[in-house]
């Protein structure tokens, strides 16, 4: 009991320490969208060549622009004590719930995509470490290299052009569903537990379909560090005296690998994979690009190509939220795989 | 985690291969419009600031306005035409003999998406709405002299009237563009509230009309489906659309629109890369649509405030330095109209506009013109353009550059984001010289002239103020007699060649595409496609 009792602490102490930079990050951004050079009320006015400086005043004053500054960060602040991210002028609709509706799909690529690079990295990663300097290792190192090295624009554009345009396999790039199979229920906005919920198998097929030519393209770019890390660690702990200790007892060799071995090696791997999911999520904005995926990324990057504040405010907070709890679960879950880390 | 990645690349595959559906979906497919576009459609409300133009493809066939324009064929491809009014709402509109007067007698069969009846206290509210609710339809329908609701009156059952202070040419047109929107007033009003007595929020994300589809899913910036109006009165020989379900989606990546396109899987794209466009051509699979889009010009403009460009010399120095035909062939590979080169000096032979200014490169001329404003040294100057329209204005930085260096003007080239140009030409400060495009729904000369070429708001294109310009597009607004608008027209031409406040240079043709059983493509004065026009033969 003490070691939960220990890592609920370690919880609460993280989460009060979080609080003061998610503040910071708050007004940080708050005031670099403020300085760049673009007026979002100019923009927003500007399908119509007959509007003139009395529409732009009116969207000026709808945003909060007319106040001064340090009065639009107040209640900026309060607004979002409150809840209130304000509103997106690229979607005109409540920049919240527009991150709700789109977290689910930039969470479930994420997810997809994480776990075809763990369970791709993983074995690959513990047989180049078995075979280090062998065929197999150049073979997996020389993978890593072009995963990690192609933009993740390429490797996508490559991927479609292949499976979509060429073959014909793969079912065209737009979106999470095929529009003519089935529309998602909105129950948690995960389509794959939606349509499994509803029963609606053609619909959840095409979802998988749909989903994995991005989360491919996502599982390439993070192949590497995971790969890598695992080969490392796993090279570190077979050389411990602990697993000479079983080879001379006489154990079965993969139970060595997968039992002893493995399990203490994953725990750099565990870390790793925390901060490549954080950064997945905020960095997947090309693969959301190419494959028309109505993610929080893509939604970010057409606001600030807009200077639209509300949204890329509420998306960096959003970001920072998840950090900071991805971090957590990530400590949480070391906590429990080595009681050393707990005891601080 | 036994799973590997062989394993595991082969289950995905097989998993692609069985992805197709069974015959309803052919059968659904083939009633269905797949439209794809790079922008996205934010709003159901086409007047709603903020608004994006992708709106217009959506809000045209799901509301009916009083009245259509007419389209013709030219060059094989059907274009818009203003100079002909067609029924929508409206099945028949009088002018009054003074101009002061219009009378609209509406279709008594008309119905609203919800079955009731179409009446004229809907069309009096919608019309109060554009001309006091805070929306792009106030402004736009004051260039109709329409300002005040006092000027709507009902005046029977199924006829409005609208009053007006003067014979505007432009008041009729008006009330065909996308703003002046006509909407169920109950159904509003319904969701309408003290802060909101115009529904503004509500019509954002709802529609509310009688036109040929209905919206069946509204996903904001991502896509919109829309069903038939099976009960439609407002179309052409009153007949039905022809598709039963319209998808407009957002693709945000070029090349993917094309391919979708070309594979079949989407019906039409209006905005494909030009380099997208020349390999379709080559396979010669997919329908390519050549649209000239003859309300759209390209200007390279001056601050004529500033200085130097405060002297027309330096202007017409400029004007005379630009490499025409080299920027014509390096930007848009020659596909266009070419809107420089022309002969005439003074008058032009036509009132039309845009049309070809009697502007050459000549050297000589515009170092002697350079001289003479005291510049014969030259100086240094930035000239500005939008990374949006980088594919153009690129190659047509480079070529000016080189090209005024010759005369001694050494130009930076600065490249800034769409919303930071939009913001320069707002405030009208640091942005000396730059090259955007302009256009205008209603393609009327005095029309052009009123929004590029005066009054101090931002699109003025060179913030250029000309006393004999204001006098004559006054004068031309409420102008009958043709002979004499014509003569009004000419004369603005005129001054605008002399003085360049702005240079045009050329009209780019662009390209849509369409899968081989589209048909009916229009071009409109909006730009986007309208769903109306479309069928698959």
């Amino acid at each position: 009991m003490s070691v939960w009792r220990s890592i609920a602490r370690r919880f609460i102490r993280r989460v009060i320490s979080s609080i003061p930079a998610i503040i910071g990050v708050v007004i940080v951004t708050f005031i670099l969208m403020r300085v760049l050079p673009s007026d979002p009320a100019v923009f927003f006015t500007s399908s119509s060549v007959t509007a003139g400086q009395a529409e732009i005043d009116s969207m000026r004053k709808k945003m909060g622009l007319d106040q001064p500054l340090p009065l639009q960060l107040g209640m900026y602040l309060r607004d979002v004590a409150r809840g209130d991210l304000g509103n997106s002028l690229t979607t005109n609709q409540p920049v919240v719930k527009d991150l709700l509706r789109r977290l689910p799909a930039s969470l479930e690529l994420t997810f997809v995509a994480l776990v075809l690079a763990l369970a791709t990295s993983i074995p690959l990663g513990v047989l180049s470490a078995l075979r280090s300097g062998s065929l197999i290792d150049h073979a997996v190192r020389f993978l890593c290299t072009i995963g990690v090295c192609m933009p993740t624009f390429v490797s996508g554009l490559m991927l479609v052009y292949v499976f979509y345009y060429l073959l014909g396999i793969a079912p065209d790039p737009t979106g999470r569903i095929d529009i003519f199979v089935a529309s998602p229920p909105d129950i948690t906005g995960f389509l794959l537990i939606d349509l499994a919920l509803i029963g609606d198998w053609a619909g959840w097929r095409s979802a998988l379909d749909n989903i994995i030519l991005p989360a491919c393209t996502m599982a390439l770019f993070v192949l590497a560090p995971l790969t890598r890390m695992t080969r490392a660690s796993m090279l570190g702990v077979l050389g411990s005296e602990f697993v000479r200790t079983a080879k001379s007892v006489g154990l079965h060799s993969w139970r060595i690998v997968v039992v002893y071995a493995l399990r203490n090696a994953l725990l750099p791997v565990l870390t790793m994979a925390g901060v490549v999911f954080s950064t997945m999520l905020g960095a997947n904005v090309l693969v959301e690009k190419v494959f028309s995926w109505p993610g929080v990324a893509s939604y970010a990057l057409d606001a600030l190509m807009a200077s639209d504040y509300a949204p890329v405010q509420g998306f960096v907070l959003l970001m920072a939220f998840i950090f900071v709890l991805v971090n957590l679960t990530v400590d949480v879950l070391y906590g429990m795989a080595d009681p050393r880390v707990s005891i601080e | 985690m036994s799973l590997n990645r062989r394993e595991y690349l082969s289950g995905s595959l097989a998993l692609g291969l069985t992805s197709l559906a069974g015959p309803t979906f052919a059968q659904d497919r083939k009633a269905t419009l797949r439209h794809l576009m790079g922008g996205s459609v934010n709003s159901l409300d086409p007047s709603a600031l903020g608004a994006a133009r992708e709106c217009y493809s959506v809000t045209q066939s799901v509301y009916d306005r009083l009245i259509g324009f007419r389209r013709k064929k030219v060059d094989g491809q059907w274009t818009f035409d203003e100079s002909v009014i067609v029924p929508e709402l409206a099945e028949r509109v009088q002018r009054s003999a003074d101009g002061l007067k219009l009378t609209f007698h509406l279709r008594p069969d008309a119905t609203w998406h919800d079955g009731t009846q179409v009446t004229a206290e809907d069309v009096k509210w919608s019309l109060d709405r554009m001309v006091s609710a805070k929306s792009n339809a106030a402004a736009q329908l004051s260039s109709g002299s329409m300002t005040k609701t006092e000027q709507f009156v009902i005046a029977g059952p199924n006829v409005v009237e609208i009053n007006l202070p003067d014979a505007n040419r432009l008041a009729l047109p008006n009330l065909g563009l996308p703003f002046s929107v006509i909407i169920n007033s109950n159904l509003a009003k319904r969701h309408a509230s003290a802060d909101d007595p115009w529904a503004l929020d509500w019509l954002k994300n709802n529609a509310a009309g009688s036109g040929a589809y209905k919206v069946e899913t509204f996903r904001p910036s991502e896509q919109v489906v829309l069903r038939r109006h099976d009960n439609w009165k407002g179309g052409r020989d009153r007949k039905i659309a022809f598709f039963e379900r319209v998808i407009a989606q957002t693709v945000p990546e070029p090349a993917t629109r094309a391919n979708l396109v070309e594979r079949g899987d989407a019906d039409i794209c209006l905005d494909v890369q030009a380099s997208d466009i020349a390999s379709l051509r080559k396979r010669g699979v997919a329908k390519i649509l050549p649209i000239s889009p003859t309300n759209v010009f390209t200007h390279i403009s001056f601050n004529t405030k500033l200085a130097p460009f405060d002297n027309p010399k330096v202007r017409q120095a400029i004007a005379a330095a630009l490499p025409y035909e080299e920027m014509f062939e390096a930007a848009i590979f020659g596909r266009g109209r070419k809107l420089f080169g022309a002969n005439w000096t003074g008058e032009p032979p036509t009132s039309a506009f845009p049309l070809p200014l009697p502007n050459h490169t000549d050297l000589t001329r515009a170092s002697v013109l350079l001289a003479e404003a005291g510049h014969a040294a030259g100086f240094d100057t930035t000239f500005t353009f939008a990374t949006g329209y980088a594919a153009v204005a690129e190659p047509i930085a480079a070529l000016i550059k080189e090209s005024l260096s010759k005369i001694g003007i050494r130009v930076t080239i600065q490249k800034v984001p769409d919303a930071q140009l939009f913001t320069m030409q707002a405030e009208k400060k640091n942005l000396p010289f730059y090259i955007d495009t302009g256009s205008a729904w209603l393609p009327e000369t005095f029309y052009f002239f009123w929004i590029y070429y005066t009054r101090d708001q931002r699109w003025n294109l060179g913030n250029w103020t000309n006393a004999r310009i204001v006098e004559l597009v006054t004068a031309a607004r409420t102008e009958t007699d043709a002979a004499k608008y014509d003569a009004y027209c000419k004369e603005m031409i005129k001054i605008l060649a002399e003085e360049a406040p702005s240079v045009l240079t050329f009209q780019a043709a662009i390209d849509g595409v369409t899968t081989p059983s589209i048909d009916g493509f229009t071009y409109h004065y909006h730009r986007q496609t309208d769903y109306r026009d479309l069928i698959r033969t």
